[in-house]
């Protein structure tokens, strides 16, 4: 057994590895992530997760529902470190298992991956708690510059391929007209959502989209065992673009990316270009990348998190036809429902942090893009895979503060609103690529004391 | 580290039974000596939320999210607690809160005696900042805190210890006239401050056993049944049974403080227990040992609303939750200032559920004058609310 093998059978029960073992491991993973450009090419099957934030558990629940590595592909959208309690074994586990299965784990930066932010929101303590000096929040900090910044899956199947699942008893079909029995012809199906118990909780045809009802998202079912509210109502929600005739039978690729979009950017080869080994900036596109929201506005907004932008559906419908794509994936926001889909299905948040901070009360959910058949056997280009997609066609982006949209997102709700899209203008859904098909899997925490690891009960803040 | 200090249950146990059967003899048939320690480390865990409140409170201070000289006097522990910007931004809407409903009071009709009842006051500051701020004040405001003696003894302690803290107070007292402490520390009693060491249980006449129900009602020195008053409660009648807070609220609106006096109750609770976020919030209080007896009872800012119209404060009734007060009472400069404290606050989506499961509500009646000279009208009538919950 070598020694990373033998680091990850510690990670893995929750353990830590001693601190010159943490250098060498970092030193490993720069090396190997300096190699990677800026936007990662990955090819599907690959499965997509959102924040983690050190809730160790949940993350070996997560490979529990998600299969594990080498076995499943993954992608990390950042977020690994702070408000958890188990930061560094999260983020050292998924970094040995990088380094030990490099086409098989791609991890890209989240906002939490920076100094700033982890003196404040726990990571640096935790470092300091476990290995009495700030070495190894040191040795990390410099990996996390070296993170890449997105990631640009390509040939990932338009449709679902068939699932041995089994349907849930709270399972929602969309179909009126098909009595709830298995689909074997998964030919007009795009949206799959299991349980942590591989049983379907509900479906989505493609063909059932009415544009006209397109006003509220589509949103993570629930295991009906916690009492959590179930996708009741979502039938013909969350349409994507029209499946008659203007989309393209081609899949678009799948821009993923820790926040989301920046005024500054208005292609990936524009990405491509950012320097970005160093500490996140306060602004600019990099800064955007990991801190903007999509919320329900035109064009761009000042965001409530005081860094990044709030983008409408008009800046993202404009982004994915200009640069070819057919989803944005993204994390950074807490869903309840551990996903959601937004403006006609062009973009959608991850979210895999279960019962966020121990407080929250949310599921959380992974997103599995599968292989399309004609994309033959599995493989993976470090660097700038994908990079011809940009079309020629102008587009200008819409700057922040103009238009309605420029004031709004202060304090502003949850920022959760409604998928509509009604005021995007017909001609945007023309070319559109058609989304992948997406089976998303939600699961719930995992129980502390689980496995046999160390669990610190940890304590959640009130006002009190 | 920002985690909250878990209170250990065992180091918290004194010498005291619980409350309400404290010095009134007898031995009590049906009460094991199980429950009556269940129920004395139950009160000690209430008792105890003190310290997270005051350490919450330090953490804003010391980050810049509120300015409070008398912070670090009143927080018991040697620690400076770091809270993380999302309870530290709770904790400033909080105070904020409370301080606009109760500044809008005493500046209704200023010249006007006033009174304030804050009930579990604890470590509160609030009379010291005010008093701080405006030293005459002291002369046409009687303040009562009421709490556990615990909590009272270490208050008065704290104060007599700090020679800043200690001048505020003697400077609040006119020429000649002397403060009063018990023997045992635990009671204050002066023209401008007072601490009562009360289990407020004790102010209760309903849902108790007749046998517990003392004769006569704990003693309140210097208590003015005739001047408006405004009754204070955070995170304090959310601890007790909803049959108890109604007494408690019952004894005030009707025996302490009678019908011809403007009253009015300002409280700050937690709301919302059915929902995911609130459910996962009830149980991890209970891992802490802490009970909110009365949250699904009053589970929302229209059952906060119905509440405090049903306890007699019928002049008018108002709630909003900590994220619309946020939005809505906090100015833009403000919420600027406050949000760049920590450098941005990055729990955007965890900020608007926590704040809104927490809900201040007002409500007030206008006594014998009617509308037009209601001082509780004229500080409160125009402010603005939130609506109901669409249930
Ligand atoms: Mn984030």
């Amino acid at each position: 057994m070598s020694d990373l093998d033998k680091a990850i059978a510690l990670l893995r029960a929750c353990r830590l590895i001693p601190e010159n073992q943490v250098r060498e491991l970092c030193y490993k993973a720069r090396e190997l992530l300096i190699e990677e450009g800026n936007v990662v090419g990955v090819d599907a099957p690959v499965t997509i997760c959102g924040d983690i934030h050190g809730q160790f558990h949940d993350l070996m629940e997560l490979f529990r529902v998600g299969g594990d590595v080498p076995d499943t592909n993954y992608l990390f959208m950042g977020d690994f470190v702070d408000r958890g309690f188990y930061s560094l074994e999260s983020f050292l586990l998924l970094l040995c298992l990088k380094v030990r299965y490099p086409d098989r784990i791609t991890l890209i930066r989240g906002n939490h991956e920076s100094r700033q932010i982890t003196t404040v929101y726990g990571f640096y303590d935790e470092c300091l708690r476990k290995y009495g000096s700030a070495n190894v929040w040191r040795y990390c900090c410099e990996v996390f510059d070296y993170l890449a910044l997105g990631a640009l899956v390509s040939g990932a199947a338009t449709n679902l391929e068939p699932t041995s699942a089994t349907l849930a008893d709270t399972f929602v079909d969309t179909d009126d007209s098909q009595s709830s029995t298995p689909a074997t012809d998964y030919a007009d199906i795009d949206i799959e959502v299991l349980n942590a118990n591989n049983e379907i909780l509900s479906r989505y045809r493609r063909r059932d989209r009415d544009p006209l009802m397109s006003s509220s998202p589509v949103r993570g079912g629930m295991s009906g065992s916690n009492g959590a509210p179930r996708a009741a109502g979502a039938a013909g929600t969350g349409a994507t673009a029209d499946s008659g005739g203007s989309a393209s039978n081609d899949g678009g690729a799948v821009l993923c990316v820790h926040g989301g979009l920046s005024p500054l950017i208005d292609t990936i080869d524009k990405i491509r270009l950012l320097d970005r080994k160093q500490e996140v900036p306060h602004e600019g596109a990099m800064c955007d990348l990991l801190w903007s929201d999509p919320d329900e506005i035109d064009g761009w907004g000042l965001s409530p998190r005081g860094a990044g932008f709030l983008f409408g559906a008009d800046i993202v419908k404009c982004f994915n036809h200009r640069n070819d794509l057919s989803l944005i994936a993204r994390a950074h926001q807490l869903v309840m429902e551990g996903f959601k889909e937004m403006f006609d299905a062009t973009i959608v948040t991850v979210w895999s942090a279960p019962n966020y901070c121990y407080r929250c009360g949310n599921v959380a959910a992974i997103l599995e893009l599968a292989e399309d058949g004609s994309n033959a056997g599995f493989a993976r280009s470090n660097g700038d895979a994908g990079r011809s997609r940009g079309l020629p066609m102008p587009m200008p982006m819409p700057m922040p503060g103009i238009g309605p949209g420029g004031l709004q997102g202060q304090g502003q709700g949850q920022g959760q609103g409604q998928g509509g899209g009604g005021l995007i203008p017909r001609q945007m859904d023309i070319g559109h690529r058609m989304a992948p098909g997406r089976r998303y899997r939600v699961f719930e925490a995992a129980p502390q004391d689980s496995r046999g690891m160390p669990a610190k009960k940890p304590v959640a803040d009130y006002f009190l | 580290m920002a985690a909250p200090q878990i209170p250990h249950l065992l180091s918290l146990r004194g010498g005291h039974g619980r409350g309400r059967g404290r010095g009134r003899g007898g031995h009590r048939f049906g009460h094991h000596e199980s429950e009556e320690d269940a129920a004395a480390a139950k009160d000690h865990v209430v008792q105890a939320t003190d310290g997270d409140a005051s350490g919450s409170r330090l953490s804003a201070v010391e980050l810049g999210y509120m300015d409070d000289p008398f912070a670090r006097a009143f927080h018991y522990e040697q620690d400076s607690p770091r809270r993380y910007p999302i309870i530290n931004r709770g904790t400033y809407v909080r105070t904020a809160a409370l301080d606009h409903l109760v500044t809008r009071f005493l500046s209704a009709f200023p010249s006007q005696p006033k009174q304030i009842i804050s009930l579990g006051a604890g470590s509160d500051t609030r009379w010291f900042r005010l008093v701080l701020a405006d030293p005459s004040l002291a002369h046409r405001l009687v303040y009562h805190e009421l709490d556990f003696s615990t909590n009272t003894s270490k208050k008065i302690a704290a104060m007599q210890n700090r020679p800043f803290v200690w001048k505020v107070f003697k400077d609040s007292l006119p020429e000649g006239v002397l403060e009063k402490i018990s023997e045992n520390g635990t009671r204050l009693e002066s023209p401008s401050l007072n601490v009562h060491p009360v289990d407020l249980r004790d102010l209760a006449r309903e849902g108790i056993p007749a046998s517990e129900i003392p004769t006569s009602l704990p003693r309140l020195p210097n208590l003015d049944p005739d001047v408006p008053t405004l009754l204070l409660s955070e995170c304090c009648l959310c601890y007790v049974s909803p049959e108890i807070t109604v007494s408690i609220l019952r004894t005030f609106t009707t025996s302490l403080i009678p019908r011809r006096t403007p009253l009015a109750l300002a409280l700050y609770e937690p709301i919302h227990p059915h929902d995911p976020f609130g459910r996962v919030m009830l149980r991890n209080l209970a891992t802490r040992g802490i009970d909110l007896p009365t949250i699904s009872t009053f589970s929302s800012r229209r059952l906060q609303k119905s509440r405090l119209e049903d306890a007699g404060f019928e002049g008018g009734q108002g709630a909003a939750d900590v994220g619309w007060i946020w939005s809505k009472w906090v100015e833009e400069t403000e919420r600027e200032r406050v949000g760049q404290c920590e450098g941005g606050l990055d729990e955007v989506e965890e900020w608007d559920l926590l704040a809104g499961h927490y809900c201040v509500a007002w409500g007030w009646r206008d006594g014998d004058g009617g509308e037009e000279e209601s001082v509780f009208w004229r500080a409160w009538g125009e402010l603005d609310g939130q609506e109901d919950e669409v249930e």
